[in-house]
């Protein structure tokens, strides 16, 4: 016989014995199950399954290798390129070495997370980017998981389960119409059996909502309108049928609570955004937390942080659940840094206010008053010659995540000092088309200086303990870990790593692209902790190049 | 041992059989549905003299193109754009500019979904209630504006690749300002801080100055070109200072140093650069 030959016999053999092998053991078991979700960031480091790493959405790691005295250390181990000229604002997941990314125009990949090797590679066919109403970049926020599947939301306003091993469509469903300003960007919840999930389109004059679909089917199970039909209460807070195209998109991953069994979404603006004739009243629930029955859907309390709101400030900032102590009293709270300047702690099970105070320069309210609403200032009605106010479109902070570091009781935010003059005009409406009706510009001269800071706030206060000052406003989002360190991003394209008790900064690399509208993460491989900075179109990882691999035996 | 990356061929091979088998039959193609139908550009604006197209139309200028042109549309690092109409453009051609952009230059293109037909229709009925016929009358002498601009603008300006490098290139300069505007910033009544050409004085633990302009900067660097040129990257730490300068670096020219006359003559050569197209480097290509 031939070496082909024998080789050939050795193959059928092997591959045979192989199934067999398979055959013999069953189907493995499914990658990732419901109790992994709920045990979130591990100290073990094993994984990273959904948005924020953990359902509080905490991204606070447990890892302690990397220190605030070997952080300097750190060196790239590789670096993926995604082979588009688009963005990555996905926060990856992580199960057993391998990665799950998503990235632009909805392309996807399993990566080695030992190599950056592509192991298999998922590719949307979408229509023409010309016709896609995403407003601000062809991006995609990450995966949910759950199983073997991977869900993940689409341009055209699609919600797909991917087979966790191949890559391979499972089932594919229809939030909405792309055509009439429909399209999902954000990374899918995963409660039980089921995966959550909202759109976009808040300037294309949708109506928002959040939708939540069987894992095994892909059937919708239920879905909360973000903004209440004719006879729910809050339909009468627009004036009109403005109800019909009033935005209130949902677009940044919620937070959940196993003990309430409550989800906790930010909404988006009002739309059109800043002419406002037509949309009288408060406008629910834009810009505001809504918590709801993950079984159901069902609506448990909401909290508008901009009742009708002029400026764009979507609530679609994370929202961070913590239990503290507050004024001798143990509170269970959702903490988050909103768009329209100010920093909340809200009781999480009722949606009272505890605390309200700017985190950065406000000039449009005063403050927040007992009631909840805020204290509004005059002048600050956008208009066809512009009025200027603080803070500016892009707001006190956006969707580029927060953390909250439980051991020092401290949050952590990427906020920005930018004040805008705003315009607005009257538009019509035509479906599928931009709904604004206005726009804000950057203020300038030299009473508007624009630069951004990370600021760590104490949230029984509000108050600020400590800042570290960009040259320009930055847009990434944060990580925190255990050992006292926070990784953030600047808009000139350094990774910076902070010391997260004091704010001084302690190792940075230039990237080449700024780490934009996401945050590192962390995970520990073959005993050495990774830290993965997504910039760009690169996903570069770091480790301490002086930590010996010890490679898992198996 | 060849034997195992072909053996995990076969069953990855029998997975994706397997997969394919589980994905739902493909819906029959929408591409053609996906399309939105570019649809022919009019050669005139449908929306000229609608009142509400025009308020929306001043709101979208001044916060799209403003920054550039001017609240009052005569230019600032853009040019003057109240004479188009009088130049011989026509709608269409003007519409092609907004959606298109320029190419080599600072105009951007304005691409669909984020602006839409009739947003560029409502800028240029905003704009052609503000449009004015051409004014400037021919003065000065271009022949002897070589020469002022030889002795005064040429250390730091390049035209047609003749001069310095410092300050921006006027190549095209008749093109993109207006002979009011190139006034008001030869005489220095105008502060420039374009990006790329505001001065700043590294100083270096030795005490030496370098002055020039910044090109990019972050946290940790500072990348200038100076005064002679060379262009190069500092380390902050690396240096005592950096400092911004508060003015311009462009000098004054006032009429101490620059007549009126000259002046007129200067204006006459710097309106005649148009610009030109590059020569193809290889005419076989």
């Amino acid at each position: 016989m031939s070496r082909t030959i024998v080789r050939l016999a050795v193959v059928a053999v092997a591959a045979g014995a192989l199934a067999a092998s398979l055959a013999a053991q069953g189907a493995p078991p499914p990658l990732v199950n419901n109790q992994e979700l709920l045990e979130g960031l591990r100290p073990d480091g094993s994984k990273w399954l959904t948005f924020g790493g953990d359902y509080s959405n905490h991204r606070h790691s447990p890892l302690t290798q990397i220190t605030p005295q070997n952080v300097s250390r750190l060196v790239p181990q590789w670096i993926f390129q995604n082979d588009t000229l688009g963005r990555f604002e996905t926060t990856p997941l992580l199960r057993d070495n391998v990665l799950y990314v998503t990235g632009p125009l909805n392309k996807a990949w399993a990566i080695d997370a030992r190599t950056g090797r592509e192991i298999w590679r998922y590719v949307r066919e979408l229509p023409p980017t010309g016709s896609l109403t995403a407003c601000c970049g062809l991006v995609n926020k990450g995966f949910g998981v759950l199983g073997d599947k991977l869900f993940m939301t689409t341009l055209d306003a699609h919600l797909l389960a991917l087979d966790i091993k191949t890559g391979g469509v499972v089932w594919d469903a229809t939030l909405e119409d792309f055509r009439k300003g429909y399209a999902s960007t954000i990374a899918p919840l995963v409660v039980k059996d089921k995966v959550i999930v909202g759109v976009a389109g808040g300037e294309f004059g949708i109506r928002g909502f959040i939708d939540a679909y069987e894992v095994n089917t892909g059937k919708r199970a239920w879905r909360f309108y973000t903004i209440p039909g004719p006879g729910e209460p809050g339909n009468e807070t627009w004036a009109g049928d403005s109800w019909q195209r009033g935005g209130a998109s949902v677009w940044v991953t919620g937070a959940y609570d196993p003990e309430l069994n409550l989800v906790y979404y930010g909404i988006g603006n009002p739309g059109p955004d800043y002419h406002s004739e037509s949309r009288k009243g408060d406008n629910l629930y834009s810009d505001s937390v809504v918590a709801l029955d993950a079984d159901t859907g069902k609506l448990r309390w909401h909290y508008q942080f901009t009742p009708h709101d002029l400026h764009d400030w979507d609530a679609t900032e994370v929202s961070i659940l913590a239990d503290l102590t507050i004024g001798g009293q143990p509170r269970n709270v959702l903490m988050t840094a909103n768009r329209n300047g100010f920093y909340y702690t809200l009781d999480r099970a009722t949606g009272k206010v505890i605390v309200a105070k700017p985190f950065v320069v406000t000039t449009w309210a005063k403050e927040i008053g007992p009631d909840g609403r805020p204290v509004m200032l005059p002048g600050h009605v956008p208009d066809e010659q512009g009025s200027t106010t603080c803070p500016d479109v892009t707001g006190g902070t956006n969707f580029w995540p927060t953390t909250y570091d439980p051991s020092q009781r401290l949050f952590f935010v990427n906020a920005r000092e930018v004040c805008a003059t705003y315009y607005a005009w009257k538009q019509e409406y035509v479906p599928g088309e931009r709904y604004t009706g206005g726009a804000g510009q950057r203020a300038k001269g030299p009473d508007f200086r624009a630069y951004g800071a990370l600021r760590a706030i104490d949230p029984t206060t509000g108050e600020r303990k400590w800042e570290f000052e960009y040259i320009s406003p930055s847009t990434s989002g944060l990580l925190s870990t255990a050992s006292g360190l926070i990784f953030s991003g600047d808009a000139e394209g350094n990774v910076l790593a902070l010391d997260s008790h004091s704010g001084k900064l302690l190792w940075r690399f230039p990237m080449g692209s700024a780490l934009h509208g996401t945050s590192a993460t962390t995970f520990m491989l073959d005993g050495r902790q990774h830290v993965l900075v997504p910039a760009g179109t690169n996903l570069i990882a770091f480790a301490l190049g002086d930590v010996p691999r010890v490679p898992a035996t198996r | 041992m060849k034997w195992i990356p072909l053996a995990l061929t076969v069953l990855i091979l029998g997975a994706a059989a397997h997969t394919a088998a589980q994905q739902p039959p493909q819906a029959q193609s929408q591409q053609e549905l996906y399309l939105r139908i570019p649809t022919d550009v009019p050669s005139k604006n449908p929306l000229e003299g609608d009142p509400d197209a025009i308020k929306a139309g001043m709101g979208a200028y001044r916060v799209r193109c403003a920054d550039c042109h001017g609240m009052d549309a005569r230019g600032i690092r853009g040019p003057d754009i109240t004479q188009v109409w009088g130049r011989g453009r026509t709608d269409d051609a003007l519409f092609s500019t907004i959606r298109n952009g320029v190419p080599n230059t600072e105009m951007p293109a304005h691409p669909a979904p984020r602006t839409s037909d009739m947003d560029i229709w409502r800028i240029l009925a905003y704009l052609k209630t503000i449009a004015t016929p051409i004014t400037d009358t021919p003065r000065g002498n271009g022949v002897a504006g070589t020469r002022v601009f030889e002795t005064n603008c040429m250390a730091c300006h390049r035209v047609n690749g003749r001069g310095g490098r410092l300050g921006p290139d006027l190549s095209r300069i008749g093109v993109a300002r207006t002979r009011a505007h190139m006034t008001r910033q030869i005489r220095g009544e105008v502060p420039d801080f374009r990006t790329g050409y505001e001065p700043v004085m590294l100083t270096t633990p030795g005490g030496q100055q370098i002055q020039g302009v910044k090109k990019n900067e972050d946290l940790f660097s500072v990348q200038i070109m100076d005064t002679r040129e060379r262009i190069q990257g500092y380390l902050r730490e690396d240096l005592k200072g950096v400092a911004n300068a508060k003015i311009s670096a462009m000098p004054t020219f006032g009429r101490d140093k620059l007549s009126d006359a000259d002046l007129d003559d200067l204006l006459a050569y710097l309106a005649a650069l148009q610009g030109v197209e590059p020569q193809p480097a290889n005419e076989n290509r």
